[in-house]
């Protein structure tokens, strides 16, 4: 093995030591170490969250109800999986119930009437590489209605497991293993949000 | 392979996920099919403009949400603690220390105590047969009614009701009062709130010189539900760490128990002394042990005692 690529491993394996450590702390009842815990992982939850159900309220829902389960039932937690995994399984089962609900209910609408006039509830997130060239952001605001369309016309499976591959960079193993199902369906399910959206947006790209 | 197979492939190639001799295929196929050259770059397209829509929580909402996860954790769990923090996460540390050490949730603890204790008193001191008769007004919220005997309405317009009550009773001494023992010796076996049992346990751990002491923290370590529970006899059977009886009990939590915190405090326990006894229950751990943390431990311990990590 190269010298650095052992170093990687090295720093990976203390870094699962230390995470270990942390969870144990948690088990034992210590509070700085779920406050740890939950800052190690907040950010990537409130992302998929966000990304998956496109509403700030939704991912705020998300981000205390996982985390309260978390809290809950850490004493369950028996390392039989990494953390990641664990948090992960609780996490996509969440957001699939408020898809599933969603598509009940119909999708919401982004734009929001309140007292103080129309509120745009996607303001609470940041775009990445928003711009400030108003023809760009004209093209922006078409790409993002028609993305949200494509995105609407996925089942809540498919869109869970596009969300974890595209923007979360999980592999498809992983993403079966945390959904309870096998690498084959998921690719399957890749494959076909892939193709659904490219026929949506098919005149776009 | 030909146009519409390696077509099928592409968004799998584009993430990677094709085996590599089907890799290989669509890429010996790519390099000579303009089409699917052209069906690659729609693919790469596609996910560049995903990726231009990409969300991140903006600092203010993380903010947010942290705020209100503390708030919820402690509204949650702390209905009567004293509130002496000021930051969320203040909050969320009395909560959190709340749910774990309950000895600072006086209420609770104490009105489950207290509970206990009407019982052990009252077995002691009220003579079996003995009724009181009350009147309405003496039926007080603090009454519980746990069952009607009867209920005999009579010519004047009353009625007399026959019933069975505990009444909340708060006792106090010092953790050396026998009686305050004994009752602390029930509460360590209280199966309704493990609350109680940890506070129990945790007070039970420092005054554990008797024999039923020891016997309870024993029992609370094979047999209680909670891991704090089981953690706090732990601490309290240190002391004994040398004992054949307590060293045997070790050996089997260590075996069964399915709490990872537990079992490794039960290792750091069993190597405080060199013990060959305890060497084939540590190779036998290292050899079905699925938690990674533990197995290491047990390997260095064994080690440490120069014996061979497995069995043959």
């Amino acid at each position: 093995m190269l010298p650095d690529a052992a170093g990687a491993v090295s720093a990976r394996a203390a870094a699962k030591l230390d995470e270990a450590a942390i969870i144990k702390a948690v088990q034992r009842g210590d509070p700085d170490a779920f406050e740890q815990l939950v800052r190690a992982y907040d950010q990537s939850v409130l992302r998929l969250a966000m990304n998956l159900l496109r509403s700030p309220e939704d991912a705020r829902d998300v981000y205390q109800e996982a985390f309260l389960r978390v809290y809950r039932n850490i004493h369950t937690f028996r390392f039989d999986c990494s953390f990641h995994t664990w948090l992960y399984r609780i996490v996509t089962n969440i957001c699939l119930d408020h898809l599933r609900k969603r598509k009940v209910r119909r999708e919401e609408a982004a734009i929001v009437e309140t007292a103080d006039g129309p509120v745009d509830r996607m303001d609470s997130f940041e775009e990445e590489g928003a711009d400030a060239d108003p023809e760009r952001r004209l093209w922006n605001n078409q790409l993002s209605s028609r993305i949200q369309s494509a995105l609407g016309n996925l089942t809540p499976r498919e869109r869970m497991v596009f969300e974890l591959r595209h923007y979360q960079g999980m592999r498809l193993r992983a993403i079966g293993d945390m959904l309870g199902t096998s690498e084959e369906a998921a690719k399957n399910c890749l494959f076909r949000a892939t193709q659904k959206m490219r026929a949506v947006l098919g005149d776009l790209i | 392979m030909n146009c519409d197979a390696v077509t099928k492939a592409l968004p799998l190639y584009y993430y990677g996920e094709l085996t590599g001799e089907v890799e290989e295929g669509v890429e010996d196929h790519l390099q000579s099919c303009a089409s699917c050259q052209a069906e690659l770059e729609r693919q790469r397209a596609l996910a560049a403009a995903l990726d231009s829509q990409a969300l991140t929580p903006g600092t203010e909402l993380l903010a947010e949400c942290r705020h209100e996860l503390a708030r919820a954790i402690y509204r949650e769990e702390t209905p009567v603690v004293r509130r002496t923090a000021s930051d969320p996460w203040g909050l969320f540390r009395e909560a959190f220390h709340a749910l774990w050490h309950p000895g600072i949730r006086i209420v609770q603890p104490a009105g489950a105590v207290a509970m206990l204790a009407i019982g052990f008193f009252a077995a002691r001191f009220i003579p079996v047969g003995s009724f009181s008769r009350i009147t309405g007004a003496d039926v007080t919220p603090d009454a519980i009614v746990s069952s009607i005997r009867s209920v005999q309405p009579d010519n004047t317009g009353r009625v007399q009701i026959s019933l069975d009550e505990t009444r909340r009773r708060v006792i106090s001494g010092r953790l050396e009062d026998e009686n305050i023992r004994r009752l602390l010796l029930a509460a360590a076996r209280e199966q309704d709130n493990p609350g109680v049992r940890v506070e129990s346990v945790g007070l039970l751990k420092d005054q554990c010189t008797s024999a039923d002491t020891r016997a309870v923290l024993l029992e609370a370590l094979q047999n209680d539900p909670n891991p704090g529970v089981r953690l706090k006899a732990l601490e309290g059977l240190k002391r004994f760490a040398t004992d054949p009886e307590v060293r045997r009990t070790l050996a089997q939590v260590l075996l069964k128990d399915q709490n990872a915190g537990v079992r490794i405090q039960v290792i750091d326990l069993l190597i405080t002394r060199q013990d060959p006894a305890t060497i084939g229950v540590l190779q036998t751990i290292v050899g079905k042990e699925d938690n990674d943390y533990v197995r290491m431990r047990c390997q260095k311990a064994l080690r440490e005692m120069n014996a061979s990590i497995g069995t043959f």
